[in-house]
């Protein structure tokens, strides 16, 4: 807002210093989108960092149907190992039964069945000879509502996919284990004899999230595990997020965009069973190739 | 909307009240309720009084650990007490439970976790009503034909046990398919996400938080079981002593309420209300039991 | 879009539809949100017709050598000034609490830039009021050099309707165009700078010369700024920044 006065005109104007100061600007390269905000160092950090548990998942030709109605109509799509992917779209577009085919959880619906291949890693989940509950031991899921077993107490829930799944091992450890990593251990380690019901909602939650990583998946899905929570709680849930990326590839269901954003390193978007368009997040909320995708995020409709 | 302004606002809840013609139909709902509950709670009251009145009177040492001596006839003879009454009670009670209640949840767990609502399921279902409607007279008789008059041989207490789990069968199944639909389903995919056999997350996660539920569902099919007099006429009859043979005639609480009722003797007629009352408090201790069993399981 | 919304999850098979884009209409089409951001575009662009009127009347206050002309448009620069606290609000507002993402995302960077190059154009608006008094009562000594100055002037004009239009049609087209009447406002300010380098030893004349340099900077200065708003109009409809040409750089004379 400063007018230079007339004694001063000599001097270069303040905003613009000499003619070829625009010249020593910083050319943005011309072709590739909007720089990454994560500098590069980090992300050196954080491809060290990453174990080799995790395992990419990838859906070739995904259908799904609920008798003879096809509601994920033929995704291609892949997930990352060690990275978070979001899925987003409006109601009633397919993204829950979707991610519910990666561990066949689908199939439990009476009358639904799915089409196609997904890989883990380089198997096939709907193989011929594939036992399905090998599946979900490898690919652990987290719900909505969190819920926790209401008979049992916190210790005996984390163990309980230890012991519903009949392995072996030393129980205490690995259930301490899982609550650290679920970021549950300092509140709990003096009460773990209580009931798993008496926690509130985001400990509840996270509490799922450590039942769910005691049984040492590569794979973790979770459909809209926020929805229920307060906003804190969701935030805490989303740092979580962010660690356990290190160790396993994540896969989350999510309304919430501003969610997406924050947490995702790659976002879809599906609409009417369809895969409309996936990309980095940074580019998917700043420059959307698919106008669908464009109005979407901007909240023309959904 | 425009907000109403200060004065306005006052007026706006005044102008709410309630008016007399509300208020008087209220009451007078809420006498009519009330006077439904006072008419329900009368006979209830009549029947513990009379139970208390009539029958603790015939309670003393001799009663709970004689037998009934049949002599009944003359003034002063011993008449003898109930035992053998309350323990065939309770044998023959106990096998019927053991049959029907591990069949009838097995039946129910069944059409809730894997019949749902296939079409068989919901023949199984309407079966199943139709047999909470069926006389008890009725499985006393199928039991006679088909186990006694059938095979040619006689009276016994399992056969009594028999015909009373007939009778028990669609009421625990009924009761514990309630329950187990009540058990939300999350809960299920939660376990099923880790990877669980669904055998196992029936057995480690649904029945254990349906139990509550069902351990009340099951005591009502107990408490009709142990009360009904009509199959076991036919079917265990009726003796005097006691035994633990099953395969015998065997003595019961009701049968024995049933003969004594109709005795010339007062002191008999007594002694019918003297068992009588033993039955209600046996329920009602079966009862405070098994209540206390599932609140510590919960907290298991 | 707000946090903790309601729950959807469960995999009911229902057909997946897209509803229309309705204008007006409760969450559907956070119609609230467009009217805010196109009423905040307008607010933007409208400060594009401030400089149009700014820069009418100092050339013409030039010509005359209107003082109190002059002085009205330093005054009116504090509308400019003004609009562009407006839209700086606006804009902090609309990013705090609508969280616009994509091509809202964009338009809402554009704009902060450009209401920033808007008010550097008021500024320059000013710089040419201020010097007006300087040039004397005398009647102006080179006609050439004043012609050149208005014909300056009124390529600079052109390009900011141009860049208004451009942003506000989205015309990439018309933006890149503003590159050419650029390349005229350089070549006349080349053409005045040479004249006052001619002028020579005239004390009198020299002084108003290099005044007039100075009007002639100052002009180009808007034009460049109008060229950045073009740049603008890019980045908004392909989401990638590029600079038109480096009409800033002066060829060596």
């Amino acid at each position: 807002m400063s007018s230079t006065r007339p004694e001063e005109m000599t001097d270069l104007d303040p905003d613009n210093g000499p003619e070829t100061a625009r010249a020593d600007r910083p050319a943005t390269p011309a072709s590739s989108g909007p720089a990454t905000i994560v500098p590069p160092e980090a992300r050196r950090r954080a491809a060290a960092a990453r174990s080799a548990d995790a395992v990419g998942v990838r859906l070739e030709g995904l259908r799904a149907f609920y008798g003879d109605a096809e509601q994920v109509k033929g995704i291609d799509l892949e997930f990352k190992a060690n990275e978070v992917t979001a899925i987003i779209g409006p109601s009633g577009c397919g993204k829950s039964t979707m991610v519910r085919c990666i561990n066949r959880m689908h199939e439990e619906i009476p009358g639904a069945h799915a089409e196609g291949r997904v890989l883990l890693g380089d198997a096939d989940v709907y193989g011929s000879g594939v036992d399905v509950v090998a599946v979900r031991r490898a690919i652990g899921m987290v719900f909505q509502k969190p819920n926790p077993f209401p008979t049992m107490s916190i210790f005996d829930n984390v163990a309980s996919g230890l012991r519903l799944t009949a392995r072996r091992g030393e129980l205490n450890e690995k259930v301490e284990r899982a609550l650290r990593a679920a970021g549950l251990w300092d509140e709990v380690s003096g009460r773990l004899s209580e009931p798993g019901a008496g926690l509130s909602g985001g400990q509840q939650q996270r509490l799922c999230i450590a039942r769910s990583l005691a049984v040492e998946p590569a794979v973790l899905l979770m459909d809209e595990p926020c929805s229920a929570l307060d906003p804190i709680a969701t935030l805490r849930i989303e740092e979580l997020i962010e660690e356990l990326k290190q160790t396993v590839t994540i896969v989350i269901v999510t309304h919430n965009m501003q969610q997406a954003a924050r947490v995702a390193d790659r976002t879809a978007f599906m609409l009417a069973g369809e895969l409309v368009e996936v990309g980095p997040t940074q580019e998917m909320f700043t420059t959307p190739s698919d106008p669908r995708t464009e109005e979407y995020v901007t909240g023309k409709f959904g | 909307m425009s907000a109403p302004a200060a004065g306005g606002a006052r007026a706006l809840l005044a102008g709410s009240a309630v008016s007399p013609g509300r208020r008087r139909r209220d009451r007078a709902a809420r006498g009519a309720i009330l006077a439904a509950t006072v008419l329900a709670l009368v006979p209830l009251v009549l029947i513990v009084y009379y139970l208390l009145k009539k029958g603790l009177g015939a309670w003393n040492g001799d009663f709970f650990t004689t037998d009934p001596t049949g002599n009944t006839f003359f003034k002063n003879s011993n008449i003898g007490g109930i035992k053998s009454a309350i323990l065939g009670t309770i044998e023959m009670v106990a096998l019927a439970s053991a049959i029907a209640i591990p069949i009838g949840v097995g039946v129910a767990i069944w059409l809730v976790e894997y019949g749902r609502n296939a079409v068989f399921a919901n023949i199984v279902r309407f079966f199943v009503d139709v047999l909470t409607g069926v006389p008890s007279i009725v499985f006393g008789l199928f039991v006679y034909i088909v186990l006694i008059v059938g095979t040619g041989t006689s009276y016994a207490g399992w056969k009594g046990s028999i015909a009373l789990s007939l009778l028990m069968l669609p009421v625990v199944v009924r009761s514990a398919e309630v329950i187990l639909t009540l058990v939300p389903d999350g809960l299920r995919e939660s376990a099923l996400a880790l990877g669980a056999p669904r055998w196992r997350v029936v057995g480690k996660i649904v029945l254990p938080t349906a139990l509550p539920g069902m351990v009340t569902g099951i005591l009502l099919a107990v408490a009709r079981a142990a009360g009904e007099t009509a199959p076991l006429l036919f079917t265990a009859a009726y003796t005097h002593e006691t035994t633990t043979n099953l395969g015998s005639f065997m003595n019961s609480l009701p049968v024995q309420i049933y003969t004594d009722v109709t005795s010339p003797t007062p002191r008999v007629v007594e002694r019918a209300w003297g068992a009588a009352l033993a039955l209600v408090v046996m329920i009602l201790l079966l009862n405070l039991i098994a209540r206390l069993v599932s609140r510590r399981s919960r907290l298991a | 879009m707000s946090p903790a919304s309601s729950a959807e999850g469960s995999p009911e098979p229902a057909a997946g539809t897209v509803a229309e884009a309705s204008p007006g209409g409760g969450g559907g089409g956070r119609a609230h949100f467009q009217d805010q951001l196109q009423q905040l575009e307008r607010h933007a662009l409208g400060g594009l017709d401030l400089i149009v009127e700014q820069l009418d009347r100092v050339l013409e206050a030039l010509q005359h050598r209107d003082i109190e002309l002059a002085q009205m448009v330093i005054a009116d620069d504090d509308r400019v000034d003004g609009r562009y606290l407006e839209v700086h609000q606006g804009i902090l507002s609309l990013l705090a609490l609508q969280a616009p993402v994509a091509g809202d995302l964009r338009l809402v960077a554009a704009l902060l830039h450009t209401i920033k190059h808007i008010e550097r154009m008021g500024d320059q608006c000013v710089n040419i009021a201020k010097l007006i008094p300087l040039s004397g009562y005398d009647a102006p000594v080179d006609p050439d050099v004043v012609e050149a100055i208005l014909k300056m002037g009124a390529f600079a004009r052109s390009e900011v309707v141009q860049c208004k239009a451009s942003f506000a049609g989205r015309d990439i087209g018309l933006a890149e165009d503003l590159v050419r009447q650029d390349r005229e406002i350089n070549r006349l300010n080349r053409d005045i700078f040479r004249a006052a380098i001619e002028i020579g030893d005239d004390l009198d004349r020299r002084e108003w010369a290099m005044h007039m340099t100075l009007v002639a900077r100052a002009i180009e200065r808007i034009g460049d700024n109008a060229v950045d708003i073009g740049e603008q109009v890019a980045f908004v409809v392909t989401g990638l920044f590029r600079e038109f040409s480096d009409s800033s750089r002066q060829q060596p004379s």
